[in-house]
């Protein structure tokens, strides 16, 4: 009996072993080209060409890549300040918009209300990139063109179709009683909808913000084409001034500067927001 | 409620008028946007396929020309030869991975959060940051892996991993798996979330083995969830374009172009913005196609219990 | 951050102010990748001048797209500095200012670069003048030289001697390497430092009139055999094998033997990296001859713009002694033939070899330079790294030549 016991306890154990062997092999993998990266961009500016073999720097802490990345461009503050105007920009209206409009399509019945539903779907189904003449040009008429405000609606657009499709499923999910009562309470429309809803669905639109944030803050060829003087890159622009290379040489310190403070934003928003992120992806996929 | 019971069906009524209005409201801000940034858009490049549309200078109506020239373009065909060839490989590498990775995390046990966490943050970070990121790693001279490998003794001297089209498609599989597969396994294990305990416990005492507990459990009551992870990855493949772009340009002689490459290039290099609507429209059909036969395949997972 | 916000707006308002009075400000657009020449130049106009110029740096593979777009979208920069084999397509589209009356007027007119006149003139009239000059030439290390006990000093004068050279200087060490070219399909690069070969043997890529491709020629079959048998002895790096470009100046590096690069190498590497000793010559032809490609940039105005007074004095700066003399420091050749040995005077001899190239130099003309040549995925630059790097030559040349051929049928 005790035998058994100890038994099956050391198999557990063992089990036990090999599930963290696995797992710790698998966070390696993931964790490890960013790890590097960081690691690597900390290196000295001489040892940029040099491979990154170890990756940390050996001879002394520096931040001479970061240096290097600043004299792209307008400067790394410049654009980072740009990308996070924007990409702030976006959040907010992306959340205003699809709560609304998630509201709309969840509570209400009007007239070619499928179609309309399909035709915000629909926007995925189209590679901006092939209409990007088109965007450039009306953006142009509305007197939008090289602004960081028409690069937002832009960016807004391009977010609807995830946006309104989680915050109907939220409004969805969430019980029509509640909604009765606050009304016979004599909560109304919007007061209705902030007071009684909103913290209903919040993780909801926790997933459509940070949604919004990562993609406006990492998108490139739309902020490429549509803006057009220096000081207003966003930060991506500039990663493609560094990709190209200056002098006819890249500077790979400056690409892994680049990377990391390409990536450190999204990796804080993330960490920070992310029990709401992941609980509001999960009752997204599971609509 | 009960007081009022008489005036209800009127109120109701009136109601309903009212909302029909209201429900038009709440959702014009988001219409107003797509339609001037997205439908328009889409129309106007659907008038432009019908032209001849030099960047500068003047457009001529050519009908259907573009679309005839189309038909006959080699490096369209070859465009989407590539792109279905991609599309097929990296959905298939994403699921060989991310469905071992859900059931790994599926448990609630300790540190379980942390793994998620990790697999799951390169989804986080943009794919051309990703790319730009792989692209210094695969570098021959100044990365990573490259100088890894011959530290380690596994290979003579560093290997230009993006010069030749195997091992560039390689790396880029890899750097595509690392970076989605997190999206996938959080997609996928909503699903295996969602499967009754008791039902796997029933099976387990009946006799089923963990291979047939998966073939004939899991996987049919997955469906729908499974359904929904290969629509994001085909989607996401169909347009594939920044991986391609910043990491190999085009690839060893120009076999790494996918069709949203192809367009780009006939739009915003060669300037032909009729042919490049053109082929946009054609591949609005392709997506538009493959999204029927999917959505169907997500309805057959509705149908079931 | 708010700091930097608030310092941001500050800024703003004073632009704002200052605009109010006469000065103008000159938008204008270059590409990156192609030295300091005129971000010093521009330095210098603004300290001097009322006027100032406020440049962009586009990314040069980009630069283009983005120009045609913002035409599209009228919101184009006032002045571009346009690769010159450009120019002919944009003129003829009709988005260029006509400079005709002024050029001419210009007491030094005809003797600026001839090539980029030519190509900045469309049916008669001048959209494009030269804006900076480079030619292509060939450099070799003499501290490695040296190293592989061959006389530094001596150019080499065929491929056969690059190629023996190449061999000793890669025995000098593991990561020393003989020779060095962007092969990953850099269409730019590889016409600019690559067809000399075949020029200077009096063979072309396409005809006299533009219409026919041909690439297939025995000087090429040539040319392509001598990069193939360096890259089988492992003379050239395997990073080659997939720059696209943004490596063009490996040279820098000090660990490669031999390169072809352009006159504006010779400003940066004497400016940025001192520490290199090296040597230039004509690039020599596979068949003897010399040859060299013109290149660089012209100054086009958009159409349209109201700031052209302006524009003209900055141009009329540039072509002044104290502005060629900055711009040949950073390795831009003078684009005044009249006064391009003066401007020359105390800088870095090598140049002289830069401006030499001039007399022997090409630049084919034609509107679809793009889609031929320049174009990451065009037939060219397709081409030279299946060729070179491929396994079936003759297949790359079979499918170069039809794509090229068809291009410019499709074009007509």
């Amino acid at each position: 009996m005790i035998a058994s016991r100890t038994r099956r306890a050391r198999k557990a154990f063992r089990g036990q072993i090999a599930y963290h062997g696995a797992g710790i092999a698998i966070a390696l993998f993931f964790l490890a080209p960013l790890f590097i990266t960081f690691l690597a961009s900390f290196r000295h500016g001489t040892q940029a060409r040099q491979p990154a073999i170890p990756p940390w720097p050996t001879d002394g802490f520096s931040l001479d890549s970061y240096r290097s990345l600043d004299t792209f461009g307008a400067g790394v503050w410049q654009h980072t300040v740009n990308s996070l105007a924007v990409s702030l920009a976006t959040v907010v209206l992306t959340v205003v918009v699809s709560l609304l409009a998630g509201y709309g399509f969840s509570r209400y019945r009007f007239p070619l209300k499928n179609v309309l539903f399909v035709l915000i779907i629909a926007t995925l189904m189209i590679p901006f990139q092939s209409i990007l003449t088109p965007l450039f040009i009306i953006l142009a008429k509305l007197g939008l063109s090289n602004s960081l405000i028409g690069l937002t609606l832009v960016y807004v657009t391009l977010q609807l179709p995830f946006s309104v499709f989680m915050m109907r499923n939220a409004f969805d999910a969430v019980p029509k009683e509640i909604e009765e009562a606050a009304r016979i309470d004599g909560a109304r429309d919007l007061r209705l909808l902030v007071c009684v809803l909103l913290p209903l669905v919040l993780p909801g639109v926790a997933t459509v913000a940070i949604f919004a944030f990562l993609n406006a803050w990492n998108e490139f060829l739309a902020a490429l084409v549509l803006l057009s003087s220096n000081e207003k890159y966003t930060l991506p622009v500039l990663m493609m001034a560094v990709r190209a290379g200056r002098l006819g040489a890249i500077n790979w310190g400056a690409v892994q500067a680049g990377v990391a403070v390409m990536t450190i934003p999204c990796l804080i928003v993330f960490l920070l927001l992310q029990r709401y992120y992941m609980r509001g992806l999960m009752a997204g996929a599971v609509k | 409620m009960t007081g009022s019971g008489q005036k209800q069906p009127l109120s109701s009524r009136r109601r309903r008028e009212n909302t029909q209005w209201r429900g038009l409201l709440y959702i014009a801000p988001a219409m107003l946007l797509v339609i001037v940034f997205f439908v328009v858009p889409v129309i106007f490049t659907g008038w432009m396929s019908l032209h001849n549309w030099p960047l500068m200078g003047t457009s001529r109506w050519i009908g259907i020309s573009n679309y005839t020239r189309m038909f006959n373009d080699v490096r369209f065909m070859s465009a989407l030869r590539f792109t279905a060839y991609y599309t097929v490989i990296v959905t298939i590498a994403i699921f060989a991975v991310a469905f071992p990775l859900a059931i790994f995390v599926e448990k609630q046990r300790r540190f379980v959060g942390a793994y998620r966490t990790v697999i799951f943050l390169p989804v986080v970070i943009g794919l051309a940051t990703a790319s730009l990121l792989w692209v210094w790693l695969a570098n021959v001279d100044s990365g990573f892996i490259g100088p890894a490998l011959k530290a380690l003794g596994l290979v003579e001297r560093s290997p230009n991993l993006l010069a030749s089209f195997d091992s560039a498609f390689l790396t880029i599989i890899i750097m595509v798996v690392w970076k989605i597969a997190g999206f996938t396994m959080i997609i996928l294990l909503t699903g295996l979330q969602a499967i009754p305990a008791e039902l796997t416990e029933a099976a387990r005492i009946d006799g089923a083995g963990r291979w047939q507990r998966f073939r004939h459990l899991t996987l049919p009551l997955m469906r729908r969830t499974i359904a929904l992870a290969l629509i994001i990855s085909v989607t996401g493949s169909i347009l594939a374009f920044d991986q391609f772009y910043i990491m190999t340009s085009g690839g060893p002689q120009n076999r790494m172009i996918s069709v949203v490459y192809y367009i780009f290039n006939q739009s915003f290099v060669s300037f032909n913005l009729g042919y490049g609507a053109a082929l946009s429209i054609a591949l609005l059909v392709i997506l538009v196609l493959i999204s029927i036969v999917q959505l169907r395949l997500l309805r057959i997972g509705e149908e079931r219990p | 951050m708010i700091k930097r916000l608030l310092a941001a707006t500050i800024v703003a308002t004073l632009c704002l102010m200052s605009g109010a009075s006469a000065t103008e400000t000159i938008n204008m657009w270059v590409r990156t990748g192609v030295g300091d020449s005129f971000k010093k130049v521009v330095e210098a106009y603004n300290a001097s001048h009322e006027n100032k110029v406020a440049a962009t740096e586009v990314p040069f593979s980009e630069l283009v797209q983005k120009y045609a777009t913002a035409i599209a979208g009228g919101q184009a920069p006032d002045a571009l500095s346009m690769d010159l084999i450009y120019t002919p397509a944009f003129a003829a589209a009709g988005q260029l200012e006509d400079l005709t009356d002024w050029a001419k007027q210009l007491p030094y007119f005809n003797s600026l670069s001839p090539s980029h006149v030519r190509l900045g003139t469309y049916q008669d009239r001048v959209y494009g003048l030269p804006l900076s000059v480079e030619t292509s030439v060939f450099a070799w290390n003499k501290d490695l030289y040296k190293k592989a006990g061959l006389d530094p000093e001596k150019a080499p004068a065929s491929w056969g001697e690059i190629e023996a050279n190449a061999e000793k200087i890669r025995k000098i060490g593991d990561d020393t390497y003989g020779f060095y070219f962007s092969g990953g399909s850099c269409g730019g690069c590889m016409i600019f430092t690559f067809t000399p070969l075949v020029w200077g043997s009096g063979a072309d890529i396409l005809s006299a009139d533009g219409k026919t491709a041909t690439l297939d020629t025995p000087h090429m079959r040539k040319a392509v055999d001598a990069y193939r048998s360096m890259v089988k002895k492992d003379l050239v790096p395997a990073s080659a094998a997939s720059d696209n470009g943004v490596n063009f100046l490996s040279f820098t590096s000090g660990k490669i033997g031999q390169q072809s690069l352009g006159a504006f190498a010779i400003g940066t590497l004497v400016t940025e990296h001192p520490e290199i000793n090296f040597g230039v010559t004509l690039i020599p032809g596979i068949d003897g001859g010399t040859s060299s490609f013109a290149g660089g940039d012209n100054f086009v105005v958009t159409k349209g713009t109201k700031k052209l007074d302006a524009v003209k004095e900055f141009l009329e700066f540039v072509y002044s002694m104290e502005g060629q003399k900055v711009m040949a420091q950073y390795g831009s050749l003078p684009t005044r033939g009249d006064i391009a040995d003066k401007v020359l005077e105390g800088l870095d001899p090598r140049m002289q070899v830069g401006l030499q190239a001039i007399g022997v130099a090409k630049t084919p003309y034609t509107l679809q330079f793009n889609d031929l040549i320049n174009s990451a995925n065009g037939p060219w630059a397709t081409f030279t790294n299946a060729a070179i790097y491929g396994d079936d030559v003759d297949a790359a040349f079979q499918n170069a030549q039809s794509e090229m051929q068809s291009i410019i049928d499709n074009a007509q």
